[in-house]
């Protein structure tokens, strides 16, 4: 009698423990609460494809990768006339401006700006590659969600998070591609 | 006063060599030009700004609080009054606060416990002083943050967990950029890994901003740039980073820079 009542009193405790969110997890998610509203109102709101690259330390495992790349290339949405090589004019103003593209932390644009970051392969005279339909595409989805790519890259989903509309995704496209383009020319 | 007018005339310095700086056609290394503004800095003033910041520091460190004692009566770690080496063993934890502090929050809470202020009479730049006071017998000493106490190794834990969340309209991370692009830079700006000592040199003043930067200022300048509000000073956040960057350098064998130090 009293074995099976020791038993019983397992289970329930088991059954409890399995029940709860994570200890690390709610401890993890009270420290960020408790260190500012609007740091854990950004902290807390992940979306799916960032709450996997945390968890999975930015290495997405084999099985999880084509489902995590369709969900990725779901999220681009295109300009209404259907235009991916906009305004190249336009486009570097989005690719120098800090607040929209902020290419320059990264990548090496222009021949005469100096102070370019090395964390992203060099841009310049990325208009080599020609103008092919492919080349465009890939131009303006690789933009406008990296991610769509290679998953958990350090290159953000500018398009995604809004931080540019697609029409200035396709002016970005312009920027790389079009031959006038400063990007392009010695 | 003779402070006031000495930081202008530094401001005003700063002002020109960093327009000489961003005139310049070649990126220069900005740790070569980091050392030689400050350079330029002594053999102008006789003094490094963040000399003056100390100074400042110590005047507060033996300020009377209202319940009448200086912060000679606060345990900064390895007993009241001693501050020799202090700043190399923090983040750790606190039996009277039953909290792990960093040396800021460290002194924000023995301003209250032991001076007897009232939080919202805490002034953030006194704090900044008085944290790069104490940091300054810490000036080279060799990093030694070895988690032991079960609330120090959650909070290793909870600073590796923070250190790898990708959050914010820039999907980014701690991580991302300090692990994986370690030795690139972001613009001019080198970025090092915590192996590679990264977090050594604050407090610091940086001439680019002409202020000082103590640990948490330099996390939430992080936190900002990537586009995610700032934590609140003192907060569990930046004690668990910190308590995560400076056990992973300790791991490397690193030491601090010369405290405060002088960076761009």
């Amino acid at each position: 009698m009293k074995r099976r009542s020791v038993l019983a009193m397992g289970f329930l405790l088991l059954g409890l423990g399995l029940s709860q969110v994570g200890p690390f997890k709610a401890r993890l998610e009270a420290a960020i609460k408790e260190s500012g509203e609007e740091f854990a109102r950004v902290m807390l709101s992940q979306d799916r494809g960032q709450a996997l690259c945390t968890q999975y330390r930015d290495k997405i495992p084999a099985d999880l990768m084509p489902k995590f790349l369709e969900e990725q290339k779901a999220l681009i949405k295109y300009p209404a006339d259907g235009k991916l090589l906009g305004d190249w004019k336009n486009g570097e103003e989005v690719f120098t401006d800090p607040k929209r593209g902020n290419c320059y932390a990264c990548h090496q644009g222009v021949a005469d700006e100096v102070a370019y970051g090395t964390m992203g392969p060099s841009l310049l005279n990325y208009g080599a590659r020609g103008q092919s339909e492919a080349v465009v595409r890939y131009t303006y989805e690789k933009i406008y969600n990296a991610w769509a790519f290679v998953p958990c890259s350090l290159m953000y989903r500018g398009g995604v998070h809004g931080l540019f509309t697609p029409e200035e995704t396709a002016d970005l496209v312009a920027f790389l591609l079009d031959p006038e383009s400063p990007i392009n020319r010695r | 006063m003779k402070r006031i007018y000495l930081l202008s005339s530094l401001a005003l310095l700063g002002l020109g060599a960093l327009f000489a700086y961003t005139q310049g056609q070649k990126p220069l290394d900005p740790f070569e030009e980091a050392m030689r503004q400050r350079q330029m800095y002594l053999e102008t003033f006789g003094i490094l700004p963040g000399e003056l910041f100390a100074e400042e520091g110590k005047e507060l460190f033996y300020r009377k609080g209202p319940s009448g004692n200086t912060l000679e009566a606060c345990d900064f770690g390895k007993g009241p009054g001693v501050l020799e080496g202090v700043y190399a063993i923090l983040p750790k934890y606190f039996p009277d606060s039953k909290k792990v502090e960093d040396l800021e929050s460290r002194v924000y809470t023995c301003m209250q416990t032991v001076q007897g202020f009232k939080p919202e009479e805490i002034k953030r730049d006194e704090v900044r002083a008085i944290t790069t006071y104490i940091a300054s017998f810490s000036s080279k000493a060799k990093i030694q943050v070895v988690p032991k106490h079960p609330a120090e190794l959650a909070m290793y834990n909870l600073g590796r967990e923070l250190w790898y969340t990708r959050a914010g309209a820039r999907d980014m991370s701690c991580a991302v950029c300090h692990d994986q692009y370690a030795g690139q830079r972001v613009r001019l700006s080198p970025v090092r890994s915590p192996k590679q000592g990264l977090g050594n040199e604050w407090p610091a003043y940086r001439f680019e901003a002409d202020k000082l930067y103590t640990m948490e200022d330099r996390i939430d300048f992080c936190y900002e740039s990537i586009a995610i509000p700032k934590p609140e000073s003192y907060s569990e956040v930046h004690v668990a980073l910190t308590l995560y960057m400076l056990a992973e350098a300790t791991k490397a064998g690193h030491s601090f820079e010369e405290l405060p130090f002088f960076t761009r």
